[in-house]
């Protein structure tokens, strides 16, 4: 199976503070990925490295066998990117926000029957800002999966979401992945984790302290619930 | 093509929406121009002079909406859109730092151009206003005037820091040019060292340009104003797409 991701010795700091440290990643094409670790592990610095957004101080990135910096008008019509403060126009209505994203790609998908997927179908008309969070959520991810990607980042996908609303996300992403789409996502919630990543990395200050499937995090701590592996695992250096 | 007319469309209704840009681009010059109009009527702007006040004032009155426009307008809602992280969603997408910025710029070009239309329409009913140069000459110092204070917009907005940092920049800009350039008062009443010293704000050199085409006053060199404005243009666009900061 084709690499979707390759991350190699990913490496940055702020004022001497190491935050990304010699990171390696390697994605399956068509898997979910997902990255975790407490807040201020380095989950949201590891994403922009790999985006492009934020440069690395070393290492290598290749997204779809591209360079996310030097290629990045052609990579990003085949990527979907959702950010964890997903930010809009102050007078924006939900239809508008799709037609200026969708607009931006050579061959995007329906907005109409994308949002109405997504729940929020009868919301066209209404300003963004009057959306709940969870709706809101939900018309980030929407946003994501315009330009009918083959690879997808979901920063915190689910946060805000109700519990039904969570259900819903996880079974379309789910048939998205059967269709053949690549995810990559940070979580933190170890149900949707084990729901619907195949591969996971746990991160610790920058540095990777698992690597490996759900199955694989839950027999390394003979634990059967992910939550106590990954508490365990996040935790490792403070027990030694 | 069609990227730049949807995102042209909703930027537009956008900034509709927003209501400031209709106020101070579309209905300032005008109130401007009507308190001009029932103050001179249709006096000669002096004694003797072939053409009214009202006639000397129009090109001033054209300058406020892009003093609006390109100085306040476009600055505020770039660096807003820097942000807000609205552009670091769009740098994750195939568009093209320059698109966005032609889009914005755009928007308020629409506005200086509805600000003519409105000034000229008033201006011919109610005072008998008439170009007594030619059209086209007019419209070109007009366009290059415009252009030029745009293009200082443009820089602004691309490379301030915040919202914060453009504001300040902004009203740095915006006050002075709008007072002293005599868009709001006329060179002309100015005392002559400070004629000498508003010369050099380029609007000065847009504000006099546009003037001299309105009243087909061929005298004077045409021929710095242009190159200055020109100039202007070139440099603040350029410098604004190559130091353009998504975040």
């Amino acid at each position: 199976m084709s690499k979707a991701i390759s991350v190699s010795g990913l490496t940055k700091s702020y004022g001497g503070r190491t935050v990304l440290d010699h990171l390696n990643l390697s994605v399956k094409a068509g898997t979910v990925f997902g990255l975790l670790g407490a807040n201020g592990a380095g989950k949201s610095t590891t994403t922009e490295c790999m985006l492009g957004t934020k440069r690395a101080d070393g290492g290598t990135v290749t997204l779809l066998g591209q360079d996310p910096v030097r290629d990045r008008r052609a990579l990003f019509e085949r990527i979907g990117v959702q950010f964890q403060e997903g930010d809009y126009q102050q007078e924006i209505r939900v239809f508008e926000l799709c037609e200026e994203t969708a607009c931006l790609y050579k061959s995007p998908a329906d907005y109409r029957a994308l949002c109405a997927r997504f729940g929020i179908g009868d919301k066209l008309k209404s300003p963004v800002k009057s959306l709940s969070g969870g709706e809101r959520q939900r018309l980030f991810i929407v946003l994501a999966l315009l330009p009918n990607p083959e690879l997808v980042f979901l920063d915190e996908l689910t946060t805000g979401l109700d519990a039904k609303a969570r259900r819903d996300v996880w079974k379309t992403l789910a048939e998205l992945k059967a269709q053949g789409l690549t995810i990559f996502l940070t979580s933190h919630f170890m149900d949707e984790v084990e729901a619907l990543c195949d591969e996971i990395c746990i991160l610790k200050r920058g540095k990777a302290v698992f690597y490996g499937t759900v199955e694989d995090a839950k027999r390394t701590c003979g634990c059967d619930r992910l939550e106590d592996a990954y508490l365990m695992l996040s935790d490792e250096e403070e027990r030694k | 093509m069609r990227r730049f007319f949807v995102l042209l469309r909703n930027e537009m209704k956008l900034s509709i929406r927003d209501m400031n840009m209709i106020i101070f681009a579309v209905l300032m010059p005008l109130v401007i121009l009507v308190v001009l109009g029932i103050i001179y009527g249709g006096k000669p702007a002096y004694d003797g002079a072939p053409y009214t006040f009202v006639e000397q004032s129009f090109g001033a009155a054209c300058a406020v909406s892009m003093c609006a426009g390109g100085l306040m307008g476009l600055p505020l809602v770039v660096s807003d859109y820097r942000e807000r992280k609205i552009l670091k969603r769009f740098r994750v997408t195939p568009a093209h730092p320059a698109l966005l910025l032609a889009v914005e710029l755009s928007v308020y070009v629409l506005y200086c151009a509805v600000s003519l239309a409105t000034l000229a329409l008033a201006a011919g009913v109610f005072w008998r206003v008439r170009l007594h140069g030619s059209v086209w000459v007019f419209l070109g110092s007009w366009l290059l005037t415009m252009l030029s204070t745009l293009s200082i917009g443009m820089l602004v907005g691309g490379v301030a820091k915040n919202t914060k940092q453009a504001g300040v920049i902004a009203s740095i800009l915006y006050f002075p040019m709008l007072v002293f350039s005599g868009t709001t008062l006329p060179v002309e009443v100015m005392p002559s060292a400070m004629q000498k010293a508003v010369s050099w704000l380029p609007l000065t050199q847009g504000m006099t340009l546009m003037k001299n085409t309105f009243l087909g006053i061929s005298g004077g060199n045409a021929l710095l104003p242009v190159l200055v404005m020109l100039g202007v243009t070139a440099v603040c666009a350029g410098l604004a797409v190559r130091f353009f900061r998504w975040e």
